[in-house]
């Protein structure tokens, strides 16, 4: 299955992915960082920082703007794509193998995720 | 209700991404913003900024009516010269900044920015008492297309204009057959020229501009680029670094302002007294010491103290850093090699006081 078939999306393009070993992965939808332009820095935070479900815990900054990043459910931040913290413009080429931002474990009720939306019904909502 | 250019459709086809932009339907970019700022400093880019305000101002009176608006000496602007002037308000603040071009004996163009163009004309409108002058704003008959970057004018050379043409002069002249008038202005930075057309012959010639371009690697540029080129070049914008609020010698113009002008102006002698005594803030050129970017409304700090606030703020796509304008507290310590801090979301980041330009003047291909 790729990454675009399991994972949900949030209206703010978002996206949370379920990795086997039960944490999730947090980034940007490939929407998001074409409508962005060019990524020149990237905010992340802290591991074992925790955010509630829709709480700003990054910011990216393209050349017009920055813009925040929420947390698409509740969790502790376990694990920072540093990477992507060193070289943004990758973002633009990968938001999802190698452009990932943070791993999470969600710290919130599996429910939180019942507003998410599939990657299809997200790219039909964009529409 | 959003205006477009007469050159909406082809942004759209090219495949341009357009955002609102006082009141206007334009193109922020083509591709991307860091890849048409590296075209416009390397080859030739081609813009489209046929939103921008142009007046007519004309009238036995027009010389007069001008020179008491402006701090620049429009009596001594000679035909087809062109000279970058501020509309001053009583206190000396900026109604808007604006190009004057002498087309005719009594007879100027102004071409001004889109968002302050019904100033402008309000402004100049009330002014005109017991001046026998006539102010049309034919800013909707127009279309202006700038072709800026150092292959600039081998580009418009190869359409057929005559390139021996000064900087900031105007001149009536034709491309690829098209009665147009061209000025060597712009607000890149960069050498390079701008076109008045009548609106039916805007898109043949942004077409053959770039048909004839692309030789010398021309692209069409949006309006994202153009605002980090004219950062770069350390290039005004107002409603950033210009306002009602601030006066010319705050913004760091003292350059564009003579000082033999015996004539009155509007806010004269608050400039005078400015120039004489100093003034409580000043424009600084600032380079961020991380990565992160300092934007419009961010607070500067010097020694823990709230010194001042960013006003315009990105990447600069050539020193591969990010830059910025910033109005602080008028204080000796804050000079080139000082260093800052910009409170960005609620943590301190250095940035260290540059001189502005940004990047080296440019100039065009010698041959």
């Amino acid at each position: 299955m790729t990454i675009t078939e399991k994972m949900l999306c949030t209206k703010s393009h978002e996206y949370l992915s379920e990795n086997a070993d039960g944490t999730y992965t947090v980034g940007l939808t490939d929407y998001a960082v074409e409508q962005l332009g060019d990524i020149v820095y990237l905010e992340l935070p802290e591991t074992n920082q925790e955010f509630t479900k829709g709480e700003t815990f990054a910011t990216v900054e393209s050349v017009k703007a920055a813009s925040e990043i929420y947390l698409p459910v509740s969790g502790k931040i376990v694990e920072v794509n540093e990477d992507v913290v060193n070289a943004p413009e990758k973002l633009n080429e990968d938001c999802y193998e190698n452009g990932w931002l943070v791993k999470i474990v969600p710290t919130g009720d599996a429910s939180e995720q019942d507003d998410l939306m599939t990657y299809t019904d997200y790219k039909e909502e964009l529409d | 209700m959003t205006k477009q250019t007469y050159l909406h459709d082809k942004h759209v086809n090219l495949g341009a991404k357009m955002v609102d932009f006082a009141g206007w339907h334009m193109p922020v970019q083509y591709t991307s913003i860091i890849d048409e700022h590296k075209t416009v400093r390397e080859n030739a880019g081609l813009f489209d900024v046929s939103h921008m305000g142009e007046l007519f101002v004309t009238g036995k009176d027009s010389t007069e009516f001008l020179n008491g608006l402006v701090p620049q000496n429009i009596k001594k602007l000679d035909y087809e010269k062109a000279v970058y002037c501020q509309l001053t308000n009583k206190n000396g603040g900026l109604t808007d900044d604006l190009i004057i071009y002498k087309i005719g004996i009594n007879n100027y163009l102004i071409i001004c920015n889109a968002s302050r163009v019904d100033e402008d004309l309000n402004w100049l409108e009330n002014n005109t008492r017991g001046f026998d002058v006539n102010i049309d704003n034919v800013s909707h008959k127009y279309s202006l297309l700038a072709v800026q970057g150092p292959k600039a004018c081998l580009i418009l050379q190869k359409m057929g204009l005559d390139i021996n043409q000064s900087s900031f002069t105007i001149k009536p002249a034709a491309i690829a057959g098209i009665k147009v008038l061209v000025s060597r202005t712009g607000y890149t930075g960069e050498d390079g020229f701008e076109i008045l057309t009548e609106n039916e012959h805007a898109e043949y010639l942004w077409d053959k501009i770039l048909d004839d371009g692309k030789e010398f690697g021309i692209k069409p540029i949006g309006l994202g680029a153009r605002d980090t080129l004219r950062l770069e070049a350390a290039l005004h914008l107002y409603g950033n670094d210009l306002d009602k609020n601030t006066t010319p010698i705050e913004a760091g113009l003292s350059w564009s302002i003579p000082k033999d002008k015996t004539d009155d102006y509007v806010g004269k002698d608050v400039i005078l007294n400015q120039i004489q005594n100093g003034t409580e803030k000043k424009l600084i050129g600032l380079k961020m010491a991380d990565k992160s970017v300092a934007r419009h409304e961010y607070e500067v700090y010097y020694n823990g103290e709230k010194v001042g606030v960013i006003t315009s703020g990105a990447p600069s796509p050539m020193l591969n850093a990010n830059i910025a304008l910033a109005y602080v507290k008028n204080i000796k310590e804050i000079c080139t090699g000082a260093t800052v801090q910009v409170m960005i979301r609620e943590k301190f980041h250095d940035a260290l006081v540059v001189k502005r330009p940004f990047i080296e003047k440019r100039n065009s291909v010698k041959f």
